[in-house]
């Protein structure tokens, strides 16, 4: 008698340990500087939305940290023709609300996101989608208005699929008061600039979340951050500035994690008004007047790499065999009295306040080395709204000190809107960069656009219509009661992985 | 106490030589009020006016020269600190005492010019709301009405988005904003005074409305503008600094109290000096005007009179 | 008095119409929103599209009748930037400005009107002097300082209190103790000074010269009459906090109206920052109306011409 209660006893503890340790556990708290525009993700406009998405959403394909689309709804894909692309779908993947998820529900999402009406925010880069078709359950055709070689990675930017049926009978405004995904956490809560609680989807195609719960806070002031993380209120911030790094390293229980962004940092140029900035020699000799290696280690806390021009290992096309400019204030002075300037210049130096990390201080110690070699700056600090209203209206004065995200982890993104003339936010084009800029986004042959980015990087290079920075480092603050989170470079991160 | 005046023997008390004589009287009344100067607000308005005209000769370096070799260097009874840079230096190198001496001018502009303008039209506002009554005083009355429910920070946005950032624009700002201030209470004075006997005796007298207003209401007001005025002084420059943390503030590199107080923010736990001593700054000075408006309202006001 | 009642309600009516106004005036003068809303890879199109299903691109005239129309009617719009009725956003905000507003109150009450009454009874002692320059000083003090101070030592050395975020008594004690130290320094004074004020009436002076108990002049002569003074600044101070507390609402990432009206200012979402300021001209309108009808009924001093 004893001994089968004893055996029961231990089975039943074998069997309890087993639902114990095989069950997500824990609740995970995540605070980022920003908070979630809305629920709905066409009202999407940044990464702080994409990273509330990706874990109540999946789509047809997701990069990885290196950029490379990854399958995840979509298992494969097949280039019918130049503007044909097929797509076979994973099979028996479920709705949080139990549907199995088929071609009509990819469709149906797919297409909501093109349609003027919803004015989404991303509709830009769909805008070579032509048409989605239904070949089958399990199997979608993708017509591009041209060559796209750049289709997976839009259909990984914000294209999430929505269960079709559920959306049409709700529409919008309900459905995402209680947004149904396929992604690896259900929705459960949010309350604007508070909290959003998010709780596991056991059922998850990819494996079930190890923790039960996730919560995602909004805590703009990078300090609080800190503090939440340091008392284990947080397990993960994001956006640390570099100054505070050392703080955190020496905090128990607390781990850093730093990762080269996507995000570059250079002055805008305005080669379009007449004037001295019309003459290369002139860009270049403000390229040659920066030290970019004294901004980064005094100003930045070491928190930046260099840029030969405005890419990153990360996008596709880059040239690793194109180097910075280097600090060389005598060239500089000298292409200045090339050009006619030897008496000096002088120029309107814009800047944003507070939009990127440090920048006004950065435009400062700038404005501080063109003083060096003869520039006078009379420096504009601008409210962000205003500025971008000046940028797009091609307004800008001389130059200013901007940023750019990394969107699709290509050439053509920093490329596209900077030096086409028909992007608002471009103030150089040649007919001959516009053409290989234009051409590179339409050959679907990868080996010939690297090619035409080679030789594009180069000219820009030259060129210098912009004046060349750096490319930021990110640092997160990870608590050491978490296993299983890696950082990337693209500012988002996937969760389902993290253990408590 | 014993103080030489020059021919007097110096071993007798004062007061005791003093009493009775005219001069003596008269010497007693200034050392009354004299002792009555707060001296805590004059040291620091002194101070103040110090730092601003005579920067150039005071400040020990360049406040807007950088050097990124030498940026966030702490205090110099920290370590890393130096006597080079007696209360550290900024992000961008640049010495902190420097540019909180410079940073005086700004804020004494700011400060008065600001008090000056909006002080200016608040009390011009009341007295005329005060006097006339009416449909005058209810339009005037709304116009505040409107003013208070405006934010701030909206209005100065819109202006300075429009005409553009700089010291002079900021002024228009506060001006434009912080009238209501006096408005309110100058108009309750001037309703008062408009009341008194001999003011109805001008009015009947055939005086010019002009005239009762310039001669006899508007010196009477002057003594409660003049008080909300000192005592507005560090409101400026507060608001100074939240333009400066909007990125409104006045164009870089100038030193300005508020802008060194908005950009030191985010080192506030890393590098506290940059941050702190504007701060020290502005409430040293905030303190200062409210003393001297406190005092000043003490002493214009008749019924405390009596007690002195 | 009724024709008075009258006449303040309807001047109050145009009031709040004059802030429509000029708070749309003043958004347009922030500039086009579309820019903000799309990205700039937009096309033309796209911008165009947006800014006629936003309905900027009709004549100015005819955007202010819509939008006043709209407005009559109770509706302010969807928000540009969240799709999400504007007033709802607001709205939604509210019960947590309103809690931390009230405790900061609560809080600085407690702490100003004994410092206040206590500085003009002992007026002139070291009491006084100290507490005088310690309310000046609090008054000095920057808040966003004063918070990651709080932060500092309360949340993070002691762990007391957590630091950020929206919760009960835990949640609200520091922010509401950041907001509390500018208003408590702010109230004091002007405590102080109503005090002061009555302190030297004659009716007070009459009462002391009678015999009685100075503890029984101060609560019975004194506070009486300058609890509506009092009132007065608490009440204005309330008002103001429900719009004036920004940087505490960032710094310790409160959910109230300071951060929405902000964040709506800086992304030119106009229906949102029409709302709010429709919705504090209100407030202070109507707050402003009672004092003015109280101060009629009771003050001979203000009366109509």
């Amino acid at each position: 008698m004893k001994k089968i209660a004893l055996l029961l006893l231990t089975l039943g503890m074998v069997f309890v340990a087993g639902v114990c340790f095989g069950q997500p556990k824990g609740d995970l708290v995540v605070c980022q500087a920003a908070e979630v525009n809305a629920l709905d993700t066409a009202k999407h406009n940044s990464i702080t939305d994409i990273n509330y998405a990706n874990e109540v959403f999946d789509m047809l394909y997701y990069r990885d940290g290196q950029g490379i689309p990854q399958p995840r709804l979509a298992l494969s894909h097949k280039v019918i023709d130049d503007t044909t692309w097929e797509f076979k779908l994973r099979k028996g993947v479920k709705f949080h609300n139990g549907i199995v998820m088929t071609a009509k529900d990819v469709k149906f999402s797919i297409d909501r996101m093109t349609d003027p009406q919803t004015k989404a925010f991303f509709a830009p880069y769909y805008t070579t989608i032509k048409e989605v078709k239904v070949v089958d359950d399990s199997t979608i055709q993708i017509m591009t208005k041209g060559p796209d070689p750049l289709l997976l990675k839009r259909l990984s930017m914000n294209l999430y699929v929505f269960p079709s049926d559920l959306l049409k009978e709700k529409g919008a405004e309900t459905f995402f008061q209680n947004p149904v995904g396929t992604g690896p956490f259900k929705f459960v809560s949010w309350t604007r600039n508070d909290r959003m609680i998010l709780e596991a989807n056991e059922g998850y195609w990819d494996g079930a979340p190890k923790v039960k719960r996730l919560i995602i806070r909004p805590v703009p002031e990078a300090a609080t951050r800190l503090a939440e993380l340091q008392t284990g209120n947080a397990d993960i911030i994001t956006n640390i500035p570099p100054f505070l790094v050392p703080q955190m390293k020496v905090s128990p229980n607390v781990t850093v994690q730093s990762i080269p962004s996507g995000r570059v940092m250079f002055l805008y140029i305005n080669c379009l008004a007449e004037g001295p900035l019309k003459n290369k020699k002139i860009r270049q000799a403000l390229n040659y007047a920066v030290d970019k290696k004294a901004i980064i280690d005094n100003i930045l806390t070491g928190s930046g790499i260099p840029m030969a021009v405005n890419l990153t290992p990360y996008h596709f096309g880059y040239d690793p065999s194109l180097k910075p400019y280097p600090y060389d204030p005598g060239m500089a002075k000298k292409l200045l009295a090339e050009a006619g300037y030897a008496k000096g210049l002088k120029l309107v130096f814009n800047t944003p306040s507070g939009r990127y990390l440090l920048d006004k201080e950065v435009s400062q110690a700038i404005a501080g080395m063109y003083n060096a070699v003869g520039i006078e700056t009379d420096m504009k600090a601008h409210e962000w709204g205003s500025y971008t209203q000046i940028l797009t209206a091609k307004r800008l004065q001389d130059i200013g000190f901007i940023g750019w995200g990394n969107t699709l982890h290509d050439a053509d993104g920093n490329f596209q809107p900077y030096f086409t003339p028909e992007s608002v936010f471009s103030y150089y084009s040649t007919p001959p960069l516009a053409d290989k800029i234009n051409k590179a986004r339409t050959t679907l042959d990868e080996k010939k656009r690297f090619e035409l980015y080679k030789e594009i990087q180069k000219e820009v290079y030259e060129e210098a219509p912009l004046v060349f920075l750096y490319q930021q480092i990110d640092h997160y603050g990870v608590s050491k009661k978490i296993s299983g989170f890696q950082v990337r470079g693209d500012e988002q991160f996937v969760l389902y992985k993290v253990s408590k | 106490m014993r103080r030489d005046l020059g021919g007097v023997r110096k071993d007798l008390n004062l007061i005791d030589v003093g009493k009775g004589t005219a001069k003596g009287e008269r010497i007693l009344k200034l050392k009354k009020q004299f002792r009555r100067i707060p001296k805590a607000a004059a040291l620091i308005i002194l101070l103040l006016l110090v730092c601003a005209i005579f920067s150039p000769l005071i400040a020990p370096h360049d406040p807007i020269k950088q050097n990124l070799a030498n940026a966030l260097k702490p205090p110099f009874w920290q370590k890393g600190g130096s006597m080079g840079n007696i209360l550290g230096t900024d992000n961008l190198g640049r010495d902190i005492l420097s540019r909180i001496i410079y940073g005086a001018r700004i804020s004494v502009i700011v400060g008065f010019a600001g008090v000056l303008f909006s002080g200016i039209l608040g009390t011009f506002l009341g007295v005329i709301a005060g006097y006339f009554g009416g449909k005058i005083d209810a339009v005037i009355m709304r116009l505040t009405d409107i003013m208070l429910s405006l934010p701030y920070i909206l209005i100065a946005i819109a202006i300075i988005g429009a005409i553009g950032p700089g010291l002079t624009n900021i002024i228009i700002v506060l001006g434009i904003t912080q009238w209501v201030g006096y408005t309110r209470i100058i108009r309750f004075e001037a309703m008062s005074l408009s009341k008194s006997e001999f003011i109805e005796m001008a009015v009947i007298s055939g005086t010019r409305w002009s005239r009762i207003l310039l001669v006899h209401i508007l010196p009477n007001v002057l003594n409660s503008a003049v008080v909300l005025g000192t005592l507005d002084v560090g409101k400026m420059i507060i608001f100074e600094a939240a333009l400066s943390f909007l990125g409104l503030g006045v164009k870089p590199p100038t030193a300005s109290w508020g802008g060194m107080l908005a950009d030191g923010r985010i080192y506030l736990t890393f590098a506290w000096w940059l941050a702190t001593f504007p701060g020290i700054a502005i409430a040293i000075t905030v303190l200062g005007g409210n003393l001297l408006g406190d005092w000043l309202r003490d002493e214009l006001d008749p019924r405390h009179q009596l007690k002195a | 008095m009724g024709a008075y009642i009258v006449r303040r309600l309807l001047q109050s009516i145009i009031v709040i119409f004059g802030v429509i106004i000029i708070t749309f005036v003043i958004s347009r003068v922030l500039g086009d929103p579309v820019t903000l809303l799309l990205p700039p890879e937009a096309t033309p199109e796209q911008r165009a599209y947006l800014t006629r299903d936003l309905g900027l691109d009709r004549p100015l005239y005819i955007q202010l009748v819509v939008y006043v129309g709209k407005v009559l009617k109770g509706d302010f719009g969807q928000s540009f930037r969240h799709q999400e009725p504007a007033m709802k956003l607001l709205l939604d905000r509210v019960p947590a400005s309103l809690y931390l507003s009230l405790i900061a109150t609560l809080i600085s009450v407690c702490i100003a009107l004994p410092l206040g009454i206590i500085s003009a009874i002992k007026r002139g002692t070291i009491f006084d002097q100290v507490g005088m320059t310690l309310a000046l000083l609090g008054q000095s003090i920057p808040a966003f300082w004063a918070g990651i101070m709080l932060i500092l030592l309360f949340a993070v050395q002691l762990g007391w209190f957590p630091p950020s975020g929206y919760g009960g008594l835990k949640h609200v004690i520091l922010p509401a103790l950041t907001l509390a130290l500018f208003f408590s320094a702010a109230t004091a004074r002007l405590t102080r000074s109503s005090i002061l004020d009555v302190l030297d009436m004659d009716y007070v002076r009459y009462a002391r010269l009678k015999g009685v108990p100075e503890f029984v002049v101060i609560m019975r002569h004194v506070l009486r009459n300058t609890f509506i003074t009092i009132l007065n600044i608490v009440a204005l101070q309330l008002g103001l906090l429900l719009g004036g507390a920004v940087i505490t609402e960032f710094i310790f990432s409160w959910p109230g109206i300071g951060r929405l009206s902000l964040d709506a200012i800086y992304n030119r979402d106009y229906p949102v920052i029409q709302a709010t300021v429709v919705v504090a001209a209100s407030f202070f309108v109507v707050i402003n109306l009672l004092v003015d009808i109280i101060y009629s009924a009771t003050d001979p001093r203000v009366s109509r011409k």
